[in-house]
């Protein structure tokens, strides 16, 4: 029976995602994006049939296996794209040098603003990285896995909301700078949203968020010591 | 793969094989991480050895583009079973949700700022750069 719901639940969610996906590519409305809607209806769909979360992630867990090939994966676009990577170096490195400790650093100090509990803070420091470096990073900060794992869904789905709006109130001129904007803070989530935008702003979102993981996670151990 | 007998099966099971590939990748690196180097992540080392190969030539892109294109494009489905653990962390969420949410939207606003600010700057420093060097070497 166990097995049954379990299978139910990994059935349910992908065929509710392409579902939505294509009601999303159909519609463009920001509450029917895959990332919003699909966790809201099945979060509704778990607390009313009383299903505990350990039996839908018994079978939906190969769905967060699969994010490991993804960043494998990303080894092809950044492959692809190396002529604008050796183009805009200074740019690109530039957003991530900025971008990953204004997120650490704005996350853990607004949470102490608001009195968050110590746990709570350094959960949150990692949330704007991609999951799969969040989790490798989390150790290092003190962090508990499981949550920073949630709070970084939550900045995707919140950086996709916001993305739009700050691109039309701060002065940008370059393609590179909303791309940067998207990745830095929002992760696949803004990455999948820069790329509705444009294919250059895709890559960018894509090589900001690859390269701002990769520097959360190696300087990880440092800051976890000073925060 | 290349020698199918029919094409349309051929066309069929290039994507799942090429994903296949990177998966098989991806349980090498996680081997590697934990056995060898467990400070970096098996994305990190998996990604390294995938981008080396390519650089190298050793391993063909269209082995391998096809299947990473798939991933990268139905990456939003891989993170859903994780937001949905929002349901083990009720109490938490009902008692100080909105803070969280507060700490998230506007952290997320500061980094957006900052970073496409930042971009932006730097774009145009290279861009004068750039012009200023080649007028060097004109003169040269």
């Amino acid at each position: 029976m166990e097995t049954l719901i379990a299978i139910i639940c990994f059935v349910v969610t992908v065929a509710l995602y392409f579902v939505v996906k294509r009601l999303y590519k159909r519609f463009h409305v920001w509450w029917l994006s895959p990332l919003f809607a699909v966790p809201v209806v099945l979060v509704a769909g778990v607390l009313l049939t009383h299903v505990s979360y350990s039996t839908y992630f018994s079978e939906t867990r190969w769905l967060s296996w699969l994010l490991g090939p993804a960043t494998v994966a990303f080894a092809v676009p950044i492959y692809e794209q190396r002529a604008l990577i050796r183009k805009h170096w200074f740019p690109l490195t530039a957003g991530v040098l900025v971008g990953m400790p204004v997120a650490m650093l704005s996350s853990v100090w607004l949470a102490r603003l608001l009195g968050l509990s110590d746990l709570l803070q350094k959960s949150l420091a990692p949330r704007s990285i991609s999951t799969p470096f969040a989790m490798a990073a989390a150790p290092s900060f003190g962090a508990e896995a499981n949550l920073t794992a949630v709070f970084v869904v939550i900045t995707g789905v919140c950086g996709m909301l916001i993305g739009e709006l700050m691109i039309s109130l701060l002065p940008l001129r370059s393609r590179l700078a909303k791309g940067a904007l998207f990745g830095a803070a929002a992760h696949g989530a803004g990455t999948a949203k820069a790329n509705e935008i444009g294919a250059e702003e895709g890559v960018v979102a894509s090589l900001t968020m690859m390269f701002g993981g990769l520097a959360t996670v190696l300087a990880a151990p440092m800051v976890g010591h000073l925060l | 793969m290349t020698t199918a007998s029919s094409p349309a099966i051929k066309q069929w099971l290039v994507m799942p094989s090429q994903v296949a590939l990177l998966c098989v990748v991806w349980l090498a690196a996680s081997h590697v991480s934990q056995k060898l180097i467990p400070a970096v992540p098996a994305g990190v080392i998996g990604m390294a050895l995938t981008l080396g190969a390519l650089a190298m030539g050793w391993l063909p892109l269209n082995w391998c583009r096809r299947g990473a294109r798939w991933l990268l494009a139905e990456m939003l489905l891989f993170f859903i079973p994780a937001v949905v653990a929002v349901v083990n962390y009720s109490d938490l969420m009902l008692d100080a949700g909105w803070k969280i949410m507060v700490v998230i939207v506007l952290s997320t606003a500061l980094v957006m700022t900052a970073t496409s600010l930042a971009v932006d700057a730097c774009y145009k420093l290279e861009i004068v750069v750039r012009r200023r060097f080649r007028h060097l070497h004109s003169e040269a």
